[in-house]
């Protein structure tokens, strides 16, 4: 019996290679965790609106979304990604399947049980995740396992040259648990408050940076050239975007945080390193369009290569905001608001979800042999994906930004209300109409993440038989 | 044993037995294999259970591509086959797959052999220098990110702003960080317009949870504005449109030490 079931679900999943049913795991865990995630994302949002609307508030729901939507969805889709481009670009199996597989069942665990922390009140309160201390070691040693397959992998390699995709997943594996460990260096006891503050902001900019936008675009350079059998435009753009993307890494983190307790030379250098971050989601914007000079008619029937192009614009945008309001003149009036609540949401919940999907819907269909189940169901993520997160985006940002000049006007006016909160009278009515505006998006947004999981679980389980991609190693002899 | 008149069920059961499968692995195989290959879904099966050879046996050349304009590749180990053909050992594809399958049966739109598209073939470097350097740059970012942040902010004549919290304060602290109040609090007051008014300014030496969102108001002077008394009335929601939260008495009572004892002191810095 269990023989016949562990066979079905090797159906389900393919049939194939031990990293490719690992592989497609990865996708099908991500897909319920953005469901979760996004979910939670909604009701952290509607708790800033309507602050009694839950019996958990918005200071434990938000790191609970923050974790399964970072880790839960993003880490595990993406690093599902990784695993089905190495064996793929280095010319041999992956290095450890099962760690792989162990890794997937850790960290899904691992979310788990920090949601019922945070939500039961034993989280530590530090932004992002809200995790206590001793819940770091496990995870940072999850972390730690994607960086040990790919160099593993990479070290064993026929294929002795490298795909751009390659650096991209280098760059992500190494920083992903060199971030989470600053993280952690924020909990040791002898830190101070503004150290732990800026460890705080630097895992929260450093994830996009270093691991969600750089993953996810190395991974969409490998869909783009599958999909559409062209050559990538320039591999120097790449180049320029892969390092730039690392160069820009924590900056915006530091910009949250300008004209506070720090030296003010670290401000400056924030807002010009910070510059790195258009820069290099710019650059590979340009290249993939670039690539796909001649192919955009082909695009209707591959949701994957849309999805990504999407997000790389999508990237771009909120990068362009980030590195702005790096600057100290506009940080005088978004530090501290909405407005890095939006960017920071968008980030994850646009750019993010859009990379994602534009590995997976290209990864999936060739891992389980079947077609993606609905087109028009691919598409609707995409569309709604992006009118969600740029209303949000701009809404909230607008919401933030009325914050900040109300702060102002408060100090001019003498407008302050009892606690010392800094809404000159009459602007909060607008501060509120702007955020139900932007949660109206949000919840557009969440209509797409529930596309996105009904592609992948509809896509393995109805999705019409199609042509299978299988590994096999070489044989004695082959050339 | 012949499998000509088999019903399709029993033909699939016959495959499934045959090649050691689910049925509806075989079912969904055959008949994507039917579908690119113009064959019926019965002979494969027929086929598969072990008896006529697989029709449409359509061997393909290696598709190419474009001529890359570097070496060529070294044989990749990506084939395609069609749908769930059975390779769970790499290099054993033909003993688990269908007679003849996938080797010979390949379809034209198949790629048979080493294959790997041109755009995928990449320069002769090595992918570990990449892991040096971004070692290298996260360090260097951390350096001036996280380690420059920490050094002592030249701000002469200001005052301290590490409070001489009390035991049963320095819990509420703790109290402060599970409730998530961070989440929509700063205790940072900056020297800006928009912070005239809240306070001492925030230095380098702060003991406070600083924060970097402020949906509700700063709270690092708050004992100074509010009383004991209403602070525990707005945590309990009934003061200044803040949310309720029910906790136990001695939590409480440690939050309130933590909140009333964040005074300032003396003069702005």
């Amino acid at each position: 019996m269990a023989e016949t079931q562990t066979a079905q679900i090797r159906a389900l999943l393919g049939g194939g290679t031990s990293e490719d049913r690992v592989a497609a795991t990865h996708f099908m865990v991500g897909a319920g965790f953005l469901v979760l995630g996004g979910a939670l994302a909604l009701l952290a949002l509607l708790s800033i609106r309507f602050a009694d609307l839950f019996p958990i508030t918005y200071g434990r729901l938000e790191p609970m979304a923050n974790l399964t939507l970072m880790f839960g969805f993003v880490v595990v889709s993406l690093v599902g990604g990784i695993y089905y481009v190495l064996p793929r670009l280095t010319g041999t199996r992956l290095w450890s399947a099962d760690l792989a597989g162990s890794g997937l069942l850790g960290i899904s665990g691992l979310v788990v049980l920090g949601l019922l922390v945070i939500g039961f009140g034993f989280g530590s309160g530090r932004q992002p995740l809200g995790l206590p201390w001793w819940f770091h070691i496990p995870m940072l040693l999850l972390l730690t396992l994607p960086l040990i397959i790919t160099v593993g992998t990479i070290n064993r390699r026929e294929e002795k040259r490298s795909f751009v995709t390659l650096w991209f997943v280098m760059g992500g594996v190494v920083w992903l648990p060199l971030l989470y460990l600053a993280y952690f260096v924020g909990d040791l006891p002898s830190l101070g408050a503004v150290a732990v503050e800026y460890s705080n902001v630097f895992l929260s900019a450093g994830f996009v940076t270093m691991f969600v936008f750089t993953v996810g675009t190395g991974l969409f350079y490998y869909t783009v050239v599958r999909e559409l059998d062209v050559s990538l435009a320039s591999r120097q753009l790449a180049l320029v975007g892969f390092w730039s993307l690392g160069f820009a890494a924590a900056w915006w983190g530091a910009a949250q945080l300008i004209f506070g307790p720090a030296p003010a030379w670290v401000a400056g250098v924030a807002a010009a390193l910070g510059l790195a971050f258009p820069i290099g989601t710019l650059a590979n914007a340009a290249n993939v369009s670039l690539t796909l000079e001649g192919s955009w008619g082909d695009l209707s029937e591959k949701p994957g290569v849309t999805a990504g192009i999407y997000g790389l614009y999508l990237a771009v945008a909120v990068a362009t905001l980030a590195a702005l309001a790096g600057f100290r003149s506009i940080a005088s009036v978004t530090s501290l608001t909405a407005f890095w609540e939006a960017i920071e949401y968008a980030a994850i919940a646009g750019p993010g979800a859009l990379l994602v999907a534009g590995v997976s819907f290209s990864a999936i269909p060739r891992l389980v042999g079947r077609e993606i189940s609905s087109l028009k169901r691919a598409r609707s993520f995409s569309r709604l994906t992006v009118i969600g997160s740029i209303g949000t985006l701009l809404f909230m940002s607008a919401a933030g930004i009325l914050s900040g000049y109300s702060w102002i006007g408060g100090s001019n006016t003498a407008a302050y209300i009892d606690a010392g909160e800094g809404w000159a009278a009459g602007l909060g009515t607008s501060f509120e109409t702007l955020m139900l505006v932007a949660i109206g998006f949000a919840f557009v947004t969440f209509a797409g993440q529930l596309a996105y999981a009904a592609t992948i679980f509809g896509t393995v389980t109805t999705g019409k038989a199609t042509t299978q991609e299988v590994l096999v190693s070489r044989e004695p002899g082959d050339e | 044993m012949s499998v000509g008149n088999l019903a399709m069920s029993d033909l699939v059961a016959a495959a499934a037995a045959a090649m050691g499968l689910p049925e509806v692995l075989v079912q969904r195989s055959a008949e994507a294999r039917a579908a690119d290959t113009g064959a019926s879904v019965d002979d494969l099966l027929a086929a598969w259970a072990g008896g006529a050879p697989a029709p449409a046996a359509v061997s393909a050349e290696p598709v190419v591509g474009d001529a890359p304009t570097e070496e060529p590749a070294a044989p990749e180990v990506v084939i395609e086959v069609p749908a769930q053909a059975p390779a769970e050992v790499p290099g054993e594809v033909p003993a688990q797959a269908p007679a003849e399958a996938p080797v010979a049966a390949l379809g034209s739109e198949e790629r048979h052999g080493p294959y790997m598209p041109p755009i995928l073939v990449g320069s002769r470097d090595n992918p570990m220098t990449v892991l040096v350097g971004a070692v290298a740059l996260f360090v260097l970012v951390a350096l001036v990110g996280l380690v420059g942040p920490s050094l002592q902010a030249e701000t002469p004549g200001a005052l301290s702003t590490n409070l001489p919290y009390t035991q049963l304060a320095v819990d509420g602290q703790e109290i402060y960080g599970n409730l998530g109040c961070a989440a929509c609090h700063t205790q940072m007051v900056r020297p800006v317009i928009a912070d005239v008014g809240l306070g001492r300014v925030t230095l380098n030496d702060s003991n406070q949870i600083l924060g970097t969102r402020r949906f509700g108001p700063d709270l690092s002077n708050v004992g100074s504005r509010v009383s004991a008394t209403q602070l525990q009335a707005t945590v309990e929601g009934q003061l200044n449109g803040h949310p309720k939260y029910t906790i136990n008495p001695q939590d409480m009572s440690a939050l309130v030490a933590y909140l009333s004892e964040s005074v300032t002191v003396g003069e702005d810095g």
